[in-house]
């Protein structure tokens, strides 16, 4: 099962490293490819960053423009997430910039489904997954960042700092942070888990 | 709340977040890749520079004129040590504070920049009275024995082991008085 596991990793990082050395060569197709996988994880981040349906749908667009631009800066396959999202964090960082008046979109906008508990722990679940979606928008948007990049999108630490552009240790002390804002959130409601 | 409950939960929000992108954005990006990906691989094109600085005006003001007085120093060849910054940072200094205490203040940071080259220089601005055109606000020892002082209207002049002695002691005269 490890072994698989282990395989599996390699045959990614392998598909990764080419998809990288295709793209520093300029190929369109690998270009293509590369929309094919991130095109909906960027969506999603963004949506997760709280911009609207129409915002992110630009954002990605333009997140994949500003990636063409920055194919010589892509070094190695292992690199492909933290470049991606880099770009994809300083895409999002010049759009609240430039509509300051824009409030983030709330994620209450994405229905929350209840999963299979059972009745009465479901409605308690999901109000608490509720009052956790609220905590993470109240978060500052560094540390909101830093909670999808790591939680919401599964980049590594290391992944997940570089894309943001900081060092490891900066990285964890904001994810922790943004941990400890999140239980003191629970505790202020009354809520013991 | 633990640690592991949190990230659980927000492991279920993950599922409880996903929200698919429309159809035809993929078809939309790819459109838009460039026929000719290759004038960027060199990764030298664009470079962005994202900054944000709040500071006041006067401060963004002066920020600016120091910049510009120190590339104008730099690129016409006034340097530090012929005292072209020091003169300028005077004029700067007069503009932002008053005629009386700029020669001092200008003098502080020409003692201040001598310090940090390693010179043994001694500063006397805090004890001379401002006005004073003749008192020395720095000293420091030259090589070959001599002394090289500023005076209080910023002159400049390399004077013998004996005539700093002279000049201390008229200072020390004069704040005695």
């Amino acid at each position: 099962m490890q072994q698989d596991h282990l395989t599996c990793m390699e045959n990614s990082e392998q598909r990764q490293n080419s998809l990288a050395a295709r793209l520093r060569a300029a190929n369109p197709a690998a270009a293509a490819e590369l929309v094919d996988i991130y095109y909906q994880q960027l969506y999603t981040f963004f949506r997760r960053l709280g911009h609207s349906c129409q915002a992110s749908e630009d954002l990605t667009q333009e997140c994949f423009i500003a990636a063409w631009q920055r194919i010589g800066q892509l070094r190695s396959g292992s690199m492909l997430n933290s470049w991606i999202y880099g770009i994809a964090g300083n895409v999002s960082k010049v759009y609240w910039r430039s509509h300051k008046a824009d409030k983030a979109v709330s994620l209450d906008e994405i229905d929350v489904p209840d999963g299979g508990a059972p009745e009465g722990e479901k409605s308690g679940h999901s109000e608490q997954l509720g009052r956790l979606k609220n905590a993470v928008e109240m978060l500052p948007m560094k540390l909101k960042q830093a909670v999808v990049l790591h939680y919401m999108q599964h980049l590594t630490i290391i992944e997940a700092a570089e894309a943001a552009g900081i060092r490891c240790g900066t990285f964890k002390s904001r994810l922790n942070r943004a941990l400890k804002i999140l239980k003191k959130q629970f505790s202020k409601d009354g809520e013991m888990l | 709340m633990s640690e592991e409950k949190l990230e659980k939960m927000l492991n279920e929000l993950v599922e409880a977040t996903s929200e698919p992108a429309p159809s035809y954005l993929s078809e939309e990006i790819k459109r838009q890749i460039p026929r000719d990906l290759s004038q960027h691989r060199v990764g030298l094109g664009n470079i962005s520079i994202i900054i944000n600085l709040r500071v006041s005006k006067l401060a963004a003001a002066a920020a600016i004129v120091i910049t510009l007085i120190l590339f104008a120093n730099f690129f016409w060849g006034r340097g530090q040590e012929s005292g072209g910054i020091l003169r300028s940072g005077k004029l700067l200094v007069e503009y932002l504070g008053g005629p009386d205490r700029s020669n001092v203040l200008a003098a502080k940071s020409r003692y201040e920049y001598l310090a940090q080259t390693g010179k043994a220089v001694v500063y006397y601005g805090d004890i001379v009275d401002p006005r004073d055109t003749s008192a020395v606000l720095i000293q420091w020892k030259l090589p070959d024995g001599r002394y090289r002082v500023v005076f209080g209207d910023l002159r400049e002049e390399t004077v013998s082991a004996e005539d700093i002695i002279l000049l201390q002691a008229r200072m020390l005269r004069k704040n005695a008085k």
